[in-house]
């Protein structure tokens, strides 16, 4: 939590540095940028946190940027900030896949709760694309006949069937399945079908 | 004229007519015929005359020899009868003739034995020379001489060698130098014991020769027996002619001789031939007789073919004389030439040259026409050339597949290629695209086939292009040319769009009278109405009068005016609610009027609308004018406000938490204040903004304001079934305003009073509105409506901004028009009874110091 970041993108000072002055009261760290292109400079993927975004913004707008991340591949939660009245605006944010959005003048503790929910959203995300990816780095592992017995227990086959299918022996199968569970580091049937899941072969 | 010919060389030949030249001609030609046939027909006749003759007489000699024959046969039959006859045998019954030794025979001379029967048969035969019985031992016993002539002497001494060889058959020997036929046949007497031979012997003469062919003579021919041995005459028939003995070389010259051997009568010592002489002179008389008969003949045949001939040239030669007389009188009458020759003579030749004649004119005519043609081609392509550069159409050549040869200026001008870029280039897609270039193509190919006549296809409106893109509309006619060369177009193209417009102008006024929804009328100076259009009717009924009766007495006046005057007049007239303006056109030279009626009801009620319309834009531009500037406000503002509360809400945080330093609030204060006064400024400049605009102050009647105000929610009092009721001051009051706002303060006030007088039933539904001075120097307005009233709540707010009790409202109305008033130093207040009604009223600064100047007139429209 303590490396999530809340990024600000307002091209008002007095917008970014009050909002600085409010998030951080509460013991966020913040970093804000003038326009969307500065924090496309300075933001990598790897950083964990979230997006408060203006829409209203001379250059890239906040819908672009937020389009821009889209096509990137980034996935960080966005916070849009619009004027009074922007209501159309905020719809197309929110079907581009905003998280939420704050109208202004803001409620202290709407903006505050939105913004925690957006960093625990980033933080669990980001926990899942480690999980797959540790998933996906144990599956590459396994033999090609080891990844179709797999997949068939998966499936909710017994072993018999397996054999019968692949036309080796049950002993085979067996022990196909024993090093699928030692490789795949599952402690237990349902552990690998979660895996499997998650990783979504 | 007619330049000299050559004549016709021989002129001589020309001289004579054509049948003298033809009758000449046919006689040359028959002589020569004549003197060549004759040669060699006469010959050839001749020669075939010969063979005939000689074939002729060789059947007349076998004649001659069978007739011989048969002579001696006769005599060989009467031997045999005499020798068998009864007399005879009866004579030689008592006799026996047995002595020994030579006898002396007995001779009969003159009398006749007994043993001679009558024989009647001597008359067809000569009688014969001498008859001899012989005996059994060949002696001669008894002799019968019919002439006293004496018996040959050999006759008796070798009579059984003479009676042994004819007793076979006929013997023909001769005795002493003279030829004999002896016959012999043996003889018994009664008893049948043979007894001897008879012996009949005839000379062979002239006499028996002569018999022997029984008269039959054949031009003097002559037959004889020749003695082969010596090549001389026995005996001939014509003993004059051709004496016995004499030579046969003396004969051969004057006589055809065919002779012929007979063996059967030859005695042992003679060479006998039959010889059949045919005199030449009776043959030449013969050949000749029968040339001259061919040669008559032959020429009857030349004069009938000369004749013949003569007479068909004649014909011919009349007929071209009817030719030439013709050609002359043709050459004459029609051509105004005359004869270049003598006439006369030679008509093939007179032909011949009329023909030439003619030949030469016809070049000549050939060569002027050339000559006159070419002139006319040279000056045609001159005059086509200058059509063709200054044609205000344009014209442009195209080879058969459509592609562009050559195009004139217009063209270029008009479409805007030039010649180099449209040469080559197919015009239907140059300048057609589409269906137009389809079209085109079309017109082209059924330009092609030639069979339909060129109008069908000419004058097709098609839609071109010009370079530039902008489309134009055409006419395109197009002629199909077949040079020898191949087939070429020339198109056409005439720019219609003007023409197009003027079109639809003309059609348009065309059915202007007629159709014009606006009445159309005419009338002459007498005011009889001569022409009403169906939309006249309303006018003809108020006029209580039809087609072809006279107007009322006032229009007829001002008919009258109309057409002394020469001027045109409009004037108005209201018939059943209806508002018509009737504008009355004079036409001078034919003392008609022509009156051209407006209905112009809809137009002044559309007039209305369109001013309440307006008005009512100028109204919501307004409002919406606000409404943009109010968001654009909220927006500005909305920015130092929020991070206003940003810094306020953050600092009470740390104040709350303890955290913060006092230097970090501080500043986070000062940012609050900036902020505050960023939005002070906003605020400040959003006023300054309104200020700027200076007054517009004129001056008018405020009961103006007021029914103008009034015509503009005209519809909308109709549909509410609402009257407004006026109380206005008389003789109006001037005032000095803003004319746009003041309209808006009372058009906000009366809409306001129609608004509340919605919601009351339809009867109750009042609206006053009267004016008055108030004072000397002020003018008031009351709107004064039924409705429901304003509660007391409502009023405080009457004129706060942003407070509306309509839905729609903006809550700006009555603040913007207390602002308007407050400008134009007056006052607006209301008064209400809820339930019963409310009154608003305005007061505004008159303009009386100005009112002896004050005039409406360019104002009020």
């Amino acid at each position: 939590m303590s490396e999530s970041v809340v990024f600000v993108v307002d091209d008002d000072q007095a917008m970014r540095n009050s909002l600085k002055w409010l998030i951080e009261s509460v013991g966020m760290r913040v970093e804000t940028y003038a326009s969307a292109d500065e924090f496309i400079k300075n933001y990598y993927p790897g950083r964990s946190g979230c997006l408060l975004l203006d829409v209203r913004m001379p250059g890239m707008s906040g819908l672009e940027l937020q389009e821009y991340l889209a096509n990137q591949q980034i996935r960080i939660p966005v916070i849009i900030i619009t004027g009074h009245g922007d209501v159309p605006m905020a719809v197309r944010a929110m079907k581009a896949g905003a998280v939420d959005f704050i109208e202004k003048p803001f409620n202290d503790e709407f903006l505050l709760d939105s913004l925690r929910n957006a960093l625990a959203l980033d933080e669990h995300q980001r926990s899942l694309q480690a999980e797959r990816a540790e998933i996906a780095a144990r599956l590459a592992q396994l033999t090609p006949r080891e990844h179709e017995v797999m997949v068939m227990v998966t499936d909710g086959k017994s072993n018999k069937e397996v054999a019968a299918a692949l036309g080796v022996s049950a002993k085979t199968v067996e022990a196909h399945r024993a090093r699928v569970m030692e490789k795949m580091e599952a402690s237990s049937l349902a552990e690998l079908v979660r895996m499997v899941m998650a990783a979504n072969i | 004229m007619p330049g000299r010919l050559t004549p016709f060389r021989p002129l001589w030949l020309r001289r004579i007519p054509l049948p003298v030249l033809s009758i000449l001609i046919g006689v040359l030609c028959g002589l020569v015929v004549w003197f060549f046939l004759d040669q060699f027909q006469s010959r050839a006749l001749n020669r075939i005359f010969q063979e005939e003759l000689q074939t002729r007489l060789d059947q007349r000699a076998r004649e001659s020899l069978v007739r011989f024959e048969q002579y001696i046969a006769s005599y060989t039959s009467t031997t045999k009868l005499l020798a068998n006859h009864r007399r005879l045998a009866e004579y030689l019954e008592p006799k026996a003739w047995d002595e020994e030794g030579s006898v002396t025979p007995k001779v009969y001379l003159r009398s006749e034995p007994d043993w001679l029967p009558q024989v009647p048969q001597w008359a067809g035969l000569i009688p014969p020379s001498f008859l001899i019985l012989f005996d059994s031992e060949g002696r001669g016993r008894e002799v019968y001489l019919r002439e006293p002539r004496p018996l040959p002497q050999d006759i008796l001494s070798s009579g059984p060698l003479y009676v042994s060889e004819s007793r076979v058959q006929p013997y023909i020997t001769t005795l002493d130098n003279k030829p004999y036929l002896l016959i012999s046949r043996p003889m018994e007497d009664s008893f049948g014991s043979p007894m001897g031979d008879l012996m009949l012997a005839v000379a062979i003469d002239d006499r028996f020769l002569a018999a022997s062919q029984a008269g039959v003579s054949f031009r003097g021919a002559v037959v004889a027996l020749l003695d082969a041995d010596e090549q001389r005459v026995l005996a001939s028939s014509d003993s004059k002619r051709l004496p016995p003995a004499s030579p046969l070389t003396e004969w051969e010259r004057d006589y055809v001789v065919t002779a012929q051997s007979f063996f059967e009568h030859e005695g042992s010592d003679l060479n006998m031939l039959f010889a059949t002489f045919m005199p030449r002179w009776g043959m030449a008389a013969t050949s000749s007789s029968v040339t001259r008969l061919v040669r008559r003949q032959r020429i009857i045949d030349t004069l009938v073919y000369i004749s013949v001939f003569t007479l068909a040239f004649y014909l011919l030669s009349s007929r071209i004389n009817m030719l030439l007389r013709r050609i002359s009188r043709f050459s004459q009458r029609a051509l105004g030439i005359r004869q270049p020759f003598p006439e006369g003579g030679n008509q093939l030749i007179v032909l011949e040259e009329w023909m030439r004649q003619f030949v030469h004119l016809v070049r000549r005519a050939g060569d002027e026409m050339r000559h006159r043609h070419e002139a006319e081609i040279q000056e045609s392509e001159a005059v086509k050339r200058a059509i063709f550069a200054t044609s205000l159409d344009s014209i442009i050549t195209l080879d058969e597949k459509g592609r562009v040869i050559d195009c004139n200026d217009q063209a270029e001008r008009l479409f805007g290629y030039g010649q180099e870029q449209a040469a080559g280039r197919e015009l239907a897609a140059l300048v057609f695209d589409g269906q137009s270039g389809h079209t085109f193509r079309k017109i082209l190919e059924s330009s092609g086939d030639g069979a339909q006549p060129q109008e069908e296809s000419a004058h097709r409106e098609l839609t071109a292009l010009r370079a530039d893109g902008t489309q134009l509309p055409v006419e395109v006619s197009v002629m199909r040319i077949q040079l020898e060369s191949g087939v070429v177009f020339t198109v056409y193209l005439h720019d219609i769009s003007r023409r197009k417009k003027d079109e639809q102008e003309i059609q348009s006024l065309a059915k202007f009278a007629s159709e014009s929804p606006s009445p159309v009328l005419r009338v002459n100076e007498r005011g009889v109405i001569l022409y009403a259009n169906d939309a006249a009717e309303p006018l003809l009924d108020y006029w209580g009068c039809s087609r072809g009766q006279t107007l009322p007495l006032y229009w007829l006046k001002q008919v009258k005016r109309v057409l002394d005057k020469g001027w045109d007049a409009e004037l108005e007239l209201v018939s059943d609610g209806q508002i018509y303006s009737l504008l009355l056109a004079p036409i001078g030279e034919l003392s008609y009027v022509n009156i051209y009626g407006r209905d112009i009801t809809a137009v002044r009620r559309a007039e209305q609308a369109s001013r309440q319309h307006q008005a009512e834009l100028v109204h919501v531009c307004r409002l919406s004018t606000m409404g943009e500037m109010a968001t654009g406000i909220a927006h500005e503002l909305n920015q130092p406000l929020s991070a206003i509360v940003n810094y306020a809400n953050g600092c009470t945080r740390r104040l709350q938490q303890g955290i913060g330093g006092e230097a970090e609030l501080v500043e986070a204060m000062e940012h609050i204040t900036t902020q505050a006064e960023r939005a002070g400024e906003i605020i400040r400049r959003l006023r300054s903004l309104v200020g700027k605009q200076p007054p517009d102050r004129s001056v008018v009647d405020i009961n103006d304001l007021v029914r103008e105000v009034v015509s503009f929610v005209e519809f909308d009092t109709q549909r509410l079934g609402l009257e407004i009721e006026f109380d206005l001051e008389p003789g109006g009051l001037p005032v000095r305003v803003d004319l746009v706002q003041i309209e808006q303060v009372l058009l906000n006030l009366v809409r306001n009073a129609m608004d509340a007088l919605r919601d009351v039933p339809e009867d109750k539904r009042h609206l006053f509105i009267r004016t008055r001075p108030e004072g000397a120097e002020r003018v008031r307005v009351e709107v004064r409506d039924t409705g429901s009233g304003i509660d007391a709540t409502t009023m405080e707010h009457l004129f706060d901004a942003f407070y509306t009790t309509k839905s729609t409202g903006m809550g700006m109305g009555l603040p913007i028009s207390k602002t308007i008033l407050d400008d134009h130093n007056g006052k607006i207040w209301a008064e209400s009874q809820p339930g019963k009604g409310t009154t608003f009223y305005i007061v505004l600064p008159n303009a009386m110091e100005l009112a002896h100047t004050f005039t409406m007139a360019g104002r009020i429209q």
